[in-house]
């Protein structure tokens, strides 16, 4: 019977190959010309889906950007620097108020122009929800439109950094017509190079190329975006052939797509610190030389390289290689002896040993292991950890009132915005209302204060770089890991991983032969 | 047995009011701040800011009493109106009923397909207990039972749309994305059809009135059928009626491997973001397929079986 042999062969092979183990790679993309296809479509396997129906005031702002729909009045990206997006050029005319320039010519996909009063309207609603952005939350945003092709946007208190405040993705300016719904439609009413033809629920979108794009003609045609939350289904789609990109895989398989059998593999540095954070408030961590004895217990490299399999940074301070002002320095190496030598100073050894809980939560996989990785290594230096793993929400409230010891927590430093002063501040300052460490230090409130009035990003930057030595200094916390974002296309051009995660469709994504 | 099935139905608002007393008061007992998780729901990363947990309880009426809001959801529930999303904002009609449908075809689909395998695989290999035949059935229904849905599903999508790229890897929506779930989630009830059909049949088959038949010169096919299968169908119709609720909302490890956008995954993110009006909503839709499947499958069990019935009536 023709074709029976090969036939076997095949089955036999997939047998084979199911019998090696799920991770196996059993396939790979062709090589391609790398010649671009015109008007291509384009399938995504992608990490998040829309859970609250793609509303621009929720995290689904960034599924909405980086599909390529919505923009915002300033672009940046992890340098800290705002840029012309959807306003061109901007001035701080006083203290509270900064007054944006529009760019001329950008219509919204519903033919309606982007003016004045369509940016009002979207960036007063944006600012009255009852759970406002990050972005915009508590600092008492209003705008009033200034002549024919410009805003004013006013702050309660002086704002040094809102135009990076407005590059947001939360902060994007849709057609007037998106704001009669609530959540606002996303249909038609973006300015971006994609529209949204059609949502299926929490499945998938589809989006066509929108022609009008001020950004000129998008190369494809049009993109199909899957949400598939299963790292695994992500890289069997890719592998499988279903998609052409897919985010965030697993580490072992996001190694199998190389260069070599046809694939575009990035990952970069996220702007994202896993901390043992150690409450100050009480004994034993209101002592200093405890705190440091930890630090020093604690092997970062091995944390990041052996327990985490090299999916994520070792981490020498607070803020790391994602932003130009973090560390790239590898983090010192630990010190067993000299931690012992400072828990004896505090008044504790064999006879005494220093007894914690450590919780932490499972929402992010890789905290349970981090969590059993320090417990090993604080019990070389003499130190018995407990591990608890709870529900984050529900431990939220002790963790803010100063009622845990020692907890592992995930946290991005940026907040949405690539500046770190909102971090900075609420996480460290006395008054700040996430202080889960529970530090206060009027010197490092001294040396964060100047951040209210200095919009330079350089003079910015360096006081973010000398705040997190202060930091490292008086051991507040253990940054043990810088998390890390991946994404692997197939025969696709013009692909980048943003650490920030807000663009990945653009006008210059395209498929190629 | 049409007084049975009456009583039974007449019983099913008495059981939908008890359950969603229950499923009202159960997600509030587990001691998470509705407020905070909604919060958390929509932007992952916020602080827990007074002023904007009050403005989220004022929003959905979080700030009423418990009796109160159980009150006025249940006025709206029983007219239809379930509410809308606290983490969308949108009614949850909308979001229920897709995903219901895509569930109730997927379990719909999966129990015939486990019936289908199942009791004949049962059946033929009761017929030689400790033949080759029943020694691989056994071996197979075992490893059904024993493999996890999250390892069939890999291996499946590794083989069938990697290696042999003849179906979807992930998706919903065609009959061909459908394949691969459907014969992920008809494992496990195929492997204890199998089992339980087995052991009915052998059982019947030792009886005196089958030993009868058969030294009657009766064909032993339909032997085996008239008084083997039959008997044992009546044991997996109500196993199929248990297997309805719990496969209709429990199928969440499928739905995440192949990105199924059913009820199972809808409710687990609504459980874990305190979406209320979506739990309350799916998990009341869920006891009431699970009664209504119930009574449809102990109909079909006193319609197979007379000594049932004539006990029944």
């Amino acid at each position: 019977m023709p074709g029976a042999p090969s036939t076997r062969r095949r089955i036999g092979l997939a047998l084979a190959c199911a019998a090696l183990g799920l991770a196996t790679a059993c396939g790979g993309a062709e090589a391609g010309s790398g010649v671009v296809v015109p008007d291509a479509q384009l399938t995504i396997a992608m990490q998040f889906s829309p859970d609250a129906g793609y509303a621009v005031d929720t995290d689904d702002a960034f599924v909405v950007s980086q599909l390529g729909v919505s923009e915002s009045l300033v672009a940046s990206g992890a340098d800290g620097i705002a840029r012309p997006s959807l306003a061109t050029a901007w001035t701080q005319t006083d203290p509270r108020t900064w007054r944006f320039t529009l760019r001329p010519g950008v219509r919204f996909q519903d033919g309606t122009p982007l003016n004045p009063a369509a940016v009002v309207k979207a960036l007063t609603w944006v600012a009255g929800v009852s759970a406002p952005p990050r972005a915009v939350k508590g600092i008492g945003l209003t705008a009033v439109a200034d002549g024919a092709d410009a805003v004013k946007v006013s702050t309660t208190a002086p704002d040094p950094i809102l135009p990076l405040r407005l590059s947001s993705a939360n902060t994007a300016i849709l057609a007037p017509a998106a704001y009669a719904s609530n959540p606002p439609r996303i249909q038609d009413t973006g300015t971006g190079p994609m529209r949204v033809t059609a949502t299926n629920g929490t499945q998938s979108a589809t989006l066509a190329r929108f022609d009008g794009y001020w950004g000129g003609r998008p190369q494809l045609a049009g993109v199909t975006a899957n949400y598939v939350s299963d790292p695994a289904a992500r890289a069997l789609s890719l592998r499988a052939g279903d998609v052409d990109i897919a985010q965030e895989l697993p580490e072992s398989a996001a190694l199998e797509f190389t260069e070599s059998n046809g694939y575009v593999n990035q990952t970069v540095a996220a702007p994202r610190t896993d901390s043992l954070m150690l409450n100050q408030s009480a004994p034993p961590f209101r002592d200093v030389r405890v705190r440091q004895a930890i630090t020093k217990a604690i092997d970062r490299t091995a944390l990041g390289e052996q327990a985490l399999a090299g999916s994520a940074v070792p981490a020498s301070e607070l803020f790391g290689p994602a932003v130009a002002w973090g560390s790239q320095e590898p983090p010192p190496a630990p010190d067993v002896e000299g931690a012992k030598a400072l828990l004896a100073q505090a008044g504790f050894g064999p006879q005494n040993p220093l007894r914690v809980d450590l919780g932490t939560y499972a929402n992010r996989a890789e905290l349970p292991t981090l969590a059993t990785a320090v417990q090993g290594m604080l019990r070389a230096v003499g130190v018995e950890a407990t591990i608890q793993v709870a529900d984050y929400d529900a431990k939220e409230p002790d963790l803010l009132a100063g009622r845990y010891q020692m907890y592992l927590l995930s946290r991005s430093y940026l907040l949405d915005v690539p500046d770190a002063g909102a971090t900075l501040s609420s996480d460290y300052s006395c008054q700040g209302s996430y202080n889960i460490n529970r530090y206060c230090s009027p010197a490092f409130d001294a040396l964060i204060a100047p951040l209210g009035a200095t919009s330079d990003p350089a003079a910015r930057q360096e006081i973010f770089t000398r705040a997190a030595a202060r930091l490292d200094a008086d051991a507040v916390g253990v940054p043990l890991v810088h998390t890390q974002a991946n994404g692997v296309g197939s025969k696709v051009t013009g692909y980048t991983v943003d650490p920030l995660a807000k663009t990945l469709v653009t006008a210059g994504l395209a498929k190629t032969g | 047995m049409s007084a049975v099935l009456a009583r039974r139905l007449l019983a099913l608002p008495a059981v939908l009011f008890l359950a969603s007393v229950l499923i009202f008061l159960l997600p509030r007992a587990a001691g998470v701040d509705t407020a905070r998780a909604v919060l958390r729901s929509r932007l992952g990363e916020a602080e827990p800011d007074p002023d904007v947990l009050a403005a989220i309880r004022l929003e959905f009426g979080l700030d009423a009493s418990l009796a109160e809001q159980y009150l006025l959801w249940l006025s709206h529930a029983v007219v239809g109106d379930l509410g809308n999303s606290f983490v969308t904002r949108t009614p949850v009609s909308g979001l229920l009923f897709p995903a219901l449908g895509v569930s109730l075809v997927l379990t719909a689909a999966a129990l015939v397909l486990a019936a289908v395998a199942g009791i004949p695989a049962g059946v033929w290999s009761a017929r030689r207990p400790g033949g080759r035949l029943d020694r691989a059935v056994t071996a197979t229904s075992v490893l059904g039972v024993a493999t996890p849905e999250f390892v069939l599903g890999t291996v499946l999508v590794l083989v069938f749309a990697v290696v042999l790229p003849l179906l979807p890897a992930t998706g919903w929506g065609s009959v061909a994305q459908a394949v691969l779930p459907v014969i992920t989630l008809a494992a496990f009830p195929a492997a204890l059809a199998a089992q339980l059909t087995r052991a009915e049949t052998v059982d019947a088959l030792a009886r005196p009135h089958v030993v009868v038949a058969r030294s009657k010169g009766i064909a032993e096919r339909a032997v085996l059928w008239r008084h083997g299968g039959r008997l044992a169908l009546t044991s997996v119709a109500s196993l199929s009626g248990l297997f309805f609720g719990g496969l209709l909302g429990g199928a969440v490890v499928v739905e995440v491997v192949f990105a199924v956008p059913g009820l199972g995954g809808l409710l687990y993110d609504s459980v874990v973001g305190q979406d209320l009006p979506v739990v309350q909503s799916a998990l009341l839709v869920i006891v009431a397929a699970a009664g209504v499947a119930s009574i449809a499958a102990e109909g079909l069990q006193l319609a197979l079986d007379p000594v049932s019935r004539s006990a029944a009536v």
